[in-house]
């Protein structure tokens, strides 16, 4: 008769829940980054003073209070390690444009530590931020979810 | 528009490893995976550098903005499956699922949406784009 796998004992992890991501400065994309961003993608910027959406991940990423290595080293996980994107979600209220202030807040939603047949054990990390004019009218609100590796399985 | 209907691809023939030194100044990320293709190899990933996420994330917007002129992108949920590598042909696609119009003659476009590198799936999604009068 077999004996039953023991539970793998997978640690906590760190208690992150609620930590803020507020950035201390406004964030204003350039006209010039955003030329420069629209044609590295392959199209041209927009003659409205709009900017690419996608400076949604790169404002709010920018913005937050922490760089990627601060991130990463609040969930007591060296950037080196490779942190990897899981998903992102955004919901905009507002287009983007250049030259335009805007404030970020957010916080860390979760850390949760999951068994994984490749990685062995990761952390799911969701983060959550939020773009705001100055005078605070919600612009946009991304949640995005990485994975970080915590070791290889056995 | 109507649901459906397949939204005209956008596409990429190869991705620069000059881009990714741009992106990362845009994202002020040095990950040197982005970078130098000696550091990729040392960790196992592959041969070539990797393209940013958020960049392939943009080819995707793209498509949506060639292929949706006039809209509104309201909103967009991605998983990041695979990775793109350095010279590698992507390929951002979608379909519309569901049309919905309001009392106002607005329309809302669900989306699913995808991106391809040489044919492999790198992200999958949906997207809601709004076309307003």
């Amino acid at each position: 008769m077999s004996q039953p796998t023991p539970p793998l004992d997978l640690g906590e992890p760190p208690q992150v829940a609620g930590v803020s991501l507020s950035g201390k400065a406004p964030y204003v994309i350039s006209a010039e980054e955003n030329r420069a961003l629209c044609e590295s993608t392959g199209v041209s910027p927009a003659a409205d003073g709009s900017a690419h959406p996608i400076y949604f991940y790169i404002a709010t990423q920018v913005g937050m209070g922490m760089t990627v290595a601060g991130l990463c080293a609040a969930c007591d996980f060296n950037v080196e390690d490779g942190p990897m994107m899981a998903s992102s979600k955004v919901t905009f209220r507002k287009p983007l444009h250049t030259g335009q202030a805007y404030r970020v807040t957010g916080r860390i939603v979760s850390l949760v530590r999951k068994p994984s047949r490749k990685l062995g054990v990761m952390d799911m990390l969701e983060y959550l931020l939020e773009l705001t004019l100055p005078d605070g009218t919600p612009v946009l609100s991304t949640t995005n979810v990485w994975v970080l590796p915590r070791r290889k399985p056995a | 528009m109507s649901a459906g209907d397949v939204l005209k691809p956008f596409r990429i023939a190869h991705v620069s490893p000059e881009g990714m030194k741009a992106w990362a100044k845009f994202l002020h990320d040095p990950n040197p995976i982005h970078l130098d293709p000696a550091v990729v190899k040392a960790k196992g990933l592959g041969e070539r550098v990797i393209n940013q996420g958020p960049a392939n994330l943009a080819y995707l917007i793209n498509m949506l903005q060639a292929a949706i002129p006039g809209g509104f992108i309201e909103s967009l949920e991605v998983r990041y499956v695979d990775n793109v590598f350095g010279g590698e042909a992507v390929e951002a696609g979608g379909t519309i699922r569901e049309v919905v119009t309001s009392g106002a003659g607005e329309r809302r476009l669900a989306c699913d949406i995808w991106l391809r590198a040489e044919a492999r799936p790198v992200l999958t999604g949906t997207a809601t784009v709004a076309i307003l009068n």
